[in-house]
């Protein structure tokens, strides 16, 4: 399985989990969903052509202005960044590939099936038509009733779960791979612009992770977050805009890092005052977090919070500030390479420039009073993360040559920057020539008609620019110019030290930066043993003889192969596809008809179609899953790597301890969300729904779990099968019981107390839905935990785990933190 | 700063549209000029430092593939933090002077108890005005001049946003929250506009399929008239039904007055 077929198989794509083949499957797939966001504009402009005619229903329309916003924002933007990123920060950093190949992969697919169902969300009744921002109570079924709408929010969380993995793959990756000499301070900026974003991401996307699993249930399950007035509609912006605001930057990032790269090679200078770049990217990284209530002036926030949301807004543009005059510095005492790849940098700051400036006006709370809602607001935007695409296209046209061995055009190149910019200004400059025009809104006031139309016509001129790119790309990729390895002139980062395209490995040798510039050295590698370094001249630390040249020309670790083929990311992704599709229509074809017990309690299938699909697609979730961790897979460490701030842990285990910091603020999102409801009902107003003895005795159940994982660790590491054997089955044992208490917990409310999902005998309905909805999701993570349990207790039986303990201990991370989060549960709903 | 001390004094009402007039263009001007600046001075370098084929510079330390980036310090990164000083200082004096705006704007004019308050509340798809007296009216607010108005705004259905572009004011309207807002029309611009001065409502936040048609009406007439009108409502309901567009709601309008001095 692990034998990769060559490019030009089709099987390749399917099973590859090699970075530079994930970077190209990324990039194409992410223009496929510019032209599907460009039709879905198009057609926007078509329609505010004449504001007395239409040739979109209302509802259409919103469906169109929706679904360009999720396409072009999550579809687009963020994975063409990644598709760069997939392919050059390992070769920036001097690694083989990824920390995680399959995981990588695995990214990818989640991404393609999760645009898939947004495409056949359009035939389940008409897609989502609330808004990219999806404010609630819109949000909800009872006024976006289609079951497209649902499949929307699904697909956005099948995103979400896939941006997840590859957050934590690009950290554990840049944390833990760099090469021998690089440290964090002497990445490229390229790199380092992608490792703030993905930091953002760690925090940011969580949030949305959360707030999406709240729509889904409030759209599936029917619980009534979004639609409680106690203040369901605020919890959605807060929630929405504490992702929404770093989502700014984190696709903005991907662009100013190519602006970072591309400045430098195309002057020949080296970026001016490039620490305080960084430390300000930094600072940008951890102001975004500050910032988000900007988005809601116009709500009923005190004027005090207000306030600091105006001074951190502005505050974050000042780091902006210096980051743009560096770039401009730099361009100083150069010797400026009018290319392809440069005009589009340069464009995209100008562009940016004045995006930026339009946004210091939306800072000020008077004037943002006015912007709301307007055409001020999506030119700004517009200027700011499609202006920072801008650059990003040049590093398509930049990279072209190194992906593809060919040259591209660059007449052709220079003619679609021309076009491109000059239409580009012409959509979006007349935006804010008819400002007052709400957004979203077709039939306007006839005053700004003119603006519109010049915007429409720019609009088709700025689609039709593409496809000379396209054409050029096409035309190059079958008959240009042989690039060579390094086509430019002043390039310094190490992918242009490699072939075009570079070999599967990246490397001849391990690469290395300990003399202070990129170098190849061979290591030793004794009988069976771990590698010795080389020593600083480049030549490895051996008597120089015969006998080990064989080792040396096999890859440099043991004797094993680093696999680079696995059939299951994509596999996996398609079942979760299918169970996601099925649940979309779950809520309209599956009904709950409530009896006295569970026993006289019936269900009603009106579609058998829906919950077929969602069970046979959890079904192969749950195999897919098994085979993926049956899989002899190997990746290979990196032995000789820089590692700050995380020197000495394991790969697998700073995975590990990035993902449970994303699901820290899943959880954080959720307890939240009971706070600010509860805290706008009245806290005092709220009794417990349950009793809190079950609650206690599932308190200490937990606790002894996490205790006899520790008790299966340190008999893995005795070596004892019987005493793994025993403790792991404890821990299984345990988390049954747990499961047992919460059962007759919940079937004691809804049958004996009247409390349901949606509806309280007791009380806000609101407060059951929280219960049922923020336990339930905890209970979701025991359950995943015990499948892993049992899984590991099979393959305990069978004899792992005795040599190599490590699975043990990393599964015990994830079941403590499951654990400590019942512990802030418990008083929340059981005592207080 | 000194501008909002004098609107504060309470001599003369400054309506929004008049502040938001000022503070857009004094940001206009600003940002203009920085932005003209600041552009005009890259194309120029860029133009300048292109590649022209000659010979390089003496001082040109060309960049290799595979070295380590190094830290530049020197007289390039003081004239960095020069322009990021200079760029700190204009966006931070904006601040400020735009905080004291902000004062004024929430605060509003000082009534004296004379102010009138008016429950707004937006549903699919159109608005409904509540008056003191308990009267009602759907699609079109009837307000004096000369008068300050509070409208405190929510929801019946789904988040709205009720915004009138002429008078700058704009407010959220939420389900399950009330949001408060202020405007006043001078009598002079009543007359100006033949002695009934009318702006147009919108939503300003995507409300559902008909949200591009939620338009509604903010008519203002004199003081003595509105207070003839405002008399013979009696606290009634009017039984208006659908006068959610602009055209629909100036017909009421004529009817409605028109009953009063009947």
């Amino acid at each position: 399985m692990s034998e990769l077929p060559p490019t030009t198989s089709v099987k390749r794509w399917f099973v590859t989990t090699n970075h530079k083949d994930i970077g190209i499957l990324y990039t194409i797939t992410a223009l496929f969903f510019l032209l599907f966001g460009g039709v879905l504009a198009l057609l926007i402009r078509m329609q505010l052509w004449d504001p007395t005619s239409q040739i979109l229903s209302g509802l259409a329309y919103n469906e169109a202005v929706t679904a360009h916003g999720l396409i072009m924002v999550f579809w687009f933007l963020s994975p063409f960044g990644f598709g760069f990123a997939n392919y050059f920060v390992p070769l920036q950093i001097g690694a083989d590939d990824l920390a995680f190949p399959r995981l990588n992969a695995l990214s990818y697919w989640m991404y393609l099936f999760s645009g898939i169902l947004l495409g056949i969300s359009f035939f389940q009744g008409g897609t989502l038509d609330a808004g990219w921002t999806m404010y609630a109570p819109l949000n909800i079924p009872m006024y976006t009733p289609s079951i497209g709408s649902t499949g929307a929010v699904l697909a956005l969380f099948m995103f979400v779960v896939g941006i997840t993995a590859s957050t934590v793959n690009f950290l554990t990756s840049i944390h833990h791979s760099r090469a021998e000499g690089m440290g964090i301070m002497d990445m490229p900026m390229f790199t380092w612009s992608m490792l703030a974003t993905v930091w953002m991401m760690l925090f940011a996307f969580a949030a949305l992770l959360a707030v999406g699993l709240i729509l889904a249930s409030d759209r599936v399950l029917g619980s009534v977050y979004f639609s409680a007035t106690e203040g369901g509609s605020l919890l959605w912006g807060h929630l929405f805009w504490f992702f929404g605001h770093p989502e700014v930057y984190i696709v903005f990032f991907p662009a100013l890092g190519v602006m970072l790269e591309l400045f430098q090679t195309f002057s020949g200078r080296r970026l001016v005052g490039r620490k305080w770049v960084i430390i300000a990217i930094c600072l940008i990284s951890v102001q975004s977090f500050l910032v988000w209530m900007h988005h809601m002036f116009l709500t009923t926030i005190n004027l005090e919070i207000k306030t600091l949301m105006m001074a951190t807004t502005i505050g974050i543009s000042l780091p902006f500030d210096l980051v743009v005059f560096s770039l401009i510095y730099t361009l100083i005492k150069g010797r400026i390479q009018f290319t392809t790849p440069f005009l589009f940098a340069f464009g995209a700051l100008l562009l940016f420039i004045l995006g930026g400036i339009t946004g210091v006006f939306l800072g000020a709370i008077v004037l943002d009073y006015e912007f709301r809602g307007t055409y001020w607001v999506v030119a700004h935007f517009h200027y700011v993360m499609f202006g920072g695409a801008t650059a990003l296209f040049g590093g398509a046209y930049y990279w072209f040559p190194k992906v593809t061995g060919k040259m591209y055009d660059e007449l052709l190149g220079k003619l679609h920057f021309v076009i491109f910019f000059i239409s580009f200004n012409m959509v979006y400059f007349s935006m804010f020539l008819g400002w007052e025009t709400p957004r979203r809104v077709f039939e306007y006031n006839p005053e700004f008609q003119i603006y519109h139309q010049f915007g429409t016509i720019g609009a088709f001129v700025l689609g039709l620019s593409f496809f000379i790119m396209f054409y050029n790309f096409a035309k190059s990729y079958v008959s240009g110019e042989p690039a060579g390895d390094n086509p430019w002139d002043y390039s310094r980062t190490a992918e242009w030290a490699v072939s075009s395209p570079p070999p599967l490995e990246n490397w001849p040798n391990r690469p290395s930066y300990a003399s202070g510039k990129l170098e190849f050295v061979k290591d030793y590698v004794p009988d069976g043993g771990p590698a010795v370094k080389a020593d600083g001249d480049g030549n490895a630390a051996t008597d120089g003889g015969d006998t080990h040249e064989e080792h040396i020309s096999e890859y440099p670790y043991w004797d094993k192969h680093p696999s680079h083929a696995s059939i299951w990311p994509f596999a996996l992704s398609l079942a979760l596809g299918i169970m996601l599709l099925g649940l979309s229509g779950f809520s309209e074809s599956v009904t709950f008809v409530l009896g006295e017990t569970v026993a006289q309690t019936s269900v009603e299938i009106a579609n058998p179609i829906y919950p077929i699909l969602a069970v046979v697609g959890l079904i192969g979730l749950i195999w897919t899953g098994v085979k993926w961790g049956l899989q002899d897979f190997y990746a290979p460490p990196t032995e000789f790597a820089e590692r700050w701030p995380f020197e000495g842990v394991e790969k697998v285990k700073l995975g590990m301890w990035f993902f449970l910091a994303s699901d820290v603020i899943v959880f954080g999102a959720f307890l939240s969300a009971a706070i600010f409801v509860r805290y706008n009902a009245g806290w005092m107003t709220w009794e417990p729904l349950t009793e809190s003895l079950p609650g206690l005795i599932n308190t200490f159940v937990l606790i002894t779990s996490s205790f006899t994982v520790i008790l299966a660790l340190v008999a893995a590491h005795r070596k004892s099968r019987q005493g793994l054997l025993a403790s792991l089955g404890s821990t299984i044992a345990l988390g049954f019981v747990f499961l047992a208490i919460k059962m007759w917990e919940w079937n004691h409310e809804i049958f004996d107390r009247g409390v349901t999902i949606n509806a309280n005998a007791h009380g806000d309905p609101v407060q059951a839905s929280i219960y049922y909805v923020t336990t339930g999701l905890h209970g979701i993570h025991v359950v995943i935990g015990l499948l892993i349990a049992i899984f590991l207790f099979v393959r305990a039986y069978q004899g792992h785990y005795l040599d190599d303990e490590r699975p043990i201990e990393y599964f015990g991370l994830y079941w403590h933190f499951v654990d400590i989060v019942w512990v802030f549960i418990f008083p929340l709903f059981y005592l207080f | 700063m000194i501008d909002s001390l004098i609107l504060q004094q309470g001599s003369g009402w400054r309506a929004q549209a008049e502040v938001f007039d000022e503070i857009f263009f004094v940001f206009l001007a600003l940002g203009t000029l920085v932005g003209t600046i600041v552009v005009a001075y890259t194309l120029w370098n860029v133009y300048k430092y292109r590649d022209d084929g000659s010979e390089p510079k003496e001082d040109f330390d060309a960049p290799e593939v595979g070295e380590l980036p190094t830290g530049q310090g020197g007289p390039k990164a003081k004239k960095l933090f020069l322009s990021f000083g200079l760029s700190a200082i204009v966006v931070i004096s904006l601040v400020v002077y735009a905080y004291g705006i902000l004062l004024y704007v929430e605060e509003g004019p000082d009534a004296d108890g004379d102010n009138i308050e008016i429950t707004v509340e937006g549903y699919q798809y159109g608005w409904d005005y509540e008056y003191p007296n308990g009267h009602t009216e759907t699609g079109e607010l009837i307000v004096p001049a000369d008068t300050r108005i509070d409208i405190a705004v929510t929801s019946r259905d789904v988040w709205h946003n009720f915004g009138s572009s002429e008078l700058r004011i704009k407010s959220d309207a939420i389900p399950g929250d009330t949001n408060t807002n202020w405007f006043s029309v001078s009598s002079e611009e009543v007359q100006a506009q033949g002695g009934e001065a009318t702006y147009m409502v919108e939503c300003f936040e995507l409300c559902g399929p008909g949200h591009s048609a939620m338009n509604g009406q903010i008519t203002v007439i004199p003081q003595d008239e509105w207070e003839t009108w405002y008399e013979g409502t009696g606290g009634n309901s009017s039984n208006v039904e659908g006068g959610a567009s602009v055209n629909g709601a100036a017909n009421l309008n004529g009817a409605a007055v028109g009953g009063v001095s009947a």
